[in-house]
């Protein structure tokens, strides 16, 4: 790190090497935290998670329940001991409430203004964040599994939300959908019977390809599986930060990455990743990491792969139930994790132990106090510099 | 040039992914002795297939390894996987559906599965078109399974010699007008294996805690159930995941995932 350091200041290395590098192993220390606490307001399982873009501070989730609420995830109380305040619920007392589960929650990718739920009691609902009271309501005629606004989008802001009888080209439940991250009109959909469709939404005709897991090579499957993504339903999908990558997880217990310019299959083998969720399941990447990690709820933990190699790098347990949903925090490297157990918990990257020169308790308090400080300053540090280093 | 030889590190050098295991700390145990050096697959190969057993079948199969046996012995499933295709590419290796399990995929080498056939087909009135078969498919065209287009218009084949195929056991069914490379007489090798398989998993089963060291399992007396070498068994499913390898001070443990 210390070369890192030396490089950086005679200007013998890139800015963004030293910040790729400590990304990386802050991601590759990540543990479950005793300080830190997120509110537990969900009476029954949590279904989706979402952090905004814009200044990573405030967390949204869903739950089983119905219960929408609102997380203010930065920490200004000078204590290292720190509980993540729920700073606005939709509880089950609102009158404009879901009635039945929350399956996906999105924040508006250009304000915290405004934010988008959609749920099994076949509405989709634009939250005013200020009041808490919808501002539109749109109805489906099925229960909507998934939706997503682009975040890059400036011509358009479509929400695509599914449903499943609005589609003709899937032959079943639509389970999960993305804009991609890099085009601002290319939406990639999963459904159960096993296809992904990539779509650009200028065209009216219909999908642009489907995922082939065997990249054509008809010999390799039997013949009902030509052409499909995986031998199973199809629940978890996410466009890597640069959109140029796919990642699909099945219930055929294997998860794929996909070239999403061609739609190739780029054989990576991340091995038995373990998928028994009915519905979606919602799987999340690092962001400005040099190696890139994914992060996959794999049963009551989640297990974190190398993007690229498929190497299992570590299981973070902790969770007492199967966990549904995860959400990496980009500015300070901490993911947070929600599951059926009620509770989301935040993995932060555990700090450096400190070197005890001094003998004394006294020091040694002193010295992780410090610690804690300069983790704090040296997350908002790397953060900032990310606003000028481009 | 000394002085142009600091050499830029990879960020994930520096941070050793690999360092990073199931658990914490060091790596203690399982020592992998693939690691030692570049992966070679083909020397893997090489070993596991001395684990088949010849005399089983009276030495009529050729020896098969399965590709996820190769898994058990190399963590970088990715690469084991381009090497592989790349040995196809070269028509060194052959790769068989083996039918019972979508993903389970029978490796044997090009050379031995051509004596071994054409040996199988002596005094055979099907030898001829055999022959033919291995001398014009096999090289040309690396796919596991074939359909009526292609045998009769790529390959230039009659229906009545694709009957004779199917009889030698080359090709079986896969469905109305394809069929699947095969390895003739293969299908007691897939009883074994299952029944064997089964057997394993049940002596892991059966242990205190459903857990046991590898090298004691390797070492346990085998009922007759399980017709093949133990140590096959044991890469098999390790590679297909159906047992979880965790590193103890003792050496390798295997526990039984159960779903």
């Amino acid at each position: 790190m210390l070369g890192f350091l030396t490089a950086r200041q005679a200007g013998l290395d890139d800015p963004l090497r030293l910040r790729r590098a400590e990304s990386t192993r802050r991601v590759l220390n990540l543990e479950l935290n005793h300080d830190r606490d997120v509110d537990r307001i969900h009476s029954n399982g949590i279904n989706t998670i979402d952090i905004e873009v814009i200044e990573g501070r405030y967390m949204l989730s869903g739950g089983a329940d119905g219960v929408v609420v609102v997380y203010d995830l930065e920490n200004n109380s000078r204590k290292s001991q720190y509980t993540c305040k729920a700073v606005g619920t939709v509880g089950r007392s609102s009158r404009y409430a879901h009635r039945f589960s929350v399956e996906t929650v999105q924040w508006y990718p250009h304000d915290t203004g405004m934010f988008v739920s959609s749920s099994f009691d076949k509405t989709m609902k634009v939250w005013d964040t200020e009041t808490l009271k919808p501002a539109e309501v749109f109805q489906f005629e099925g229960n909507v599994y998934c939706h997503h606004m682009s975040p890059i989008a400036r011509k358009h802001s479509l929400i695509a939300g599914v449903c499943v009888t609005s589609s003709h080209s899937h032959r079943g439940e639509v389970l999960s959908v993305r804009w991609s991250p890099r085009y601002e009109h290319i939406l990639a959909t999963a459904s159960t019977d096993s296809r992904v469709l990539v779509w650009d939404v200028r065209r009216a005709s219909g999908s642009l390809f489907s995922l082939d897991q065997h990249n054509g090579d008809k010999s390799k499957a039997s013949s009902e599986a030509v052409n499909t993504a995986h031998n199973g339903r199809v629940n978890g999908l996410c466009f890597t930060v640069d959109g140029l990558y796919l990642l699909t997880m099945g219930t055929d217990d294997r998860m794929r990455l996909w070239n999403s310019a061609n739609g190739k299959n780029t054989l990576v083998n991340y091995g038995k990743v373990s998928n028994e969720s009915r519905k979606g399941l919602k799987i999340t990447v690092s962001r400005s990491c040099s190696p890139e990690f994914v992060f996959v709820p794999c049963g009551s933990s989640v297990a974190v792969y190398t993007l690229h190699t498929g190497e299992l790098v570590t299981m973070l347990r902790g969770h007492y139930n199967n966990v549904d949903c995860c959400q990496f925090h980009p500015d300070y490297q901490e993911l947070y994790s929600g599951g059926k157990d009620c509770n989301i918990l935040a993995w932060v990257p555990a700090v450096r132990p400190p070197d005890v020169e001094e003998e004394g308790t006294a020091a040694k308090v002193e010295i992780l106090a410090q610690q804690e400080q300069l983790k704090h300053v040296w997350g908002v540090v790397i953060r900032r510099r990310s606003l000028f280093s481009f | 040039m000394s002085v142009m030889n600091r050499k830029r590190a990879l960020i994930s050098d520096t941070f050793k992914v690999n360092k990073r295991r199931v658990g914490n700390g060091k790596q203690f145990g399982a020592v992998n002795n693939g690691e030692a050096g570049p992966l070679d697959v083909k020397a893997t190969l090489q070993d596991l297939m001395t684990l088949f057993p010849r005399k089983l079948f009276n030495d009529a199969l050729p020896q098969i390894v399965l590709k996820h046996q190769l898994y058990s012995v190399h963590n970088d499933r990715t690469q084991v996987d381009r090497q592989l295709s790349d040995l196809r590419e070269q028509g060194e290796l052959l790769m068989f559906q083996l039918g019972f399990d979508a993903e389970a995929f029978g490796l044997v080498f090009a050379a031995d599965y051509k004596t071994k056939v054409l040996a199988g087909e002596e005094g055979r009135g099907t030898r001829g078109t055999v022959e033919k078969f291995m001398d014009k498919v096999l090289p040309s065209c690396n796919d596991m399974s074939f359909n009526k287009d292609k045998m009769l218009k790529e390959f230039l084949f009659t229906d009545s010699e694709i009957t004779q195929l199917v009889k030698s056991g080359v090709l079986t069914v896969r469905d109305a007008g394809s069929w699947w490379l095969s390895i003739p007489n293969s299908g007691r090798f897939t009883k074994y294996l299952i029944q064997g398989r089964k057997a394993v998993l049940g002596m892991v089963k059966k242990s205190k805690y459903n857990e046991v060291l590898k090298a004691e399992l390797e070492e346990r007396q085998t009922n007759s159930q399980v017709k093949f070498q133990i140590k096959y068994h044991i890469h098999d499913i390790i590679g297909a995941e159906l047992v979880e390898c965790i590193p103890t001070t003792s050496g390798t443990l295997l526990r039984c995932v159960d779903y």
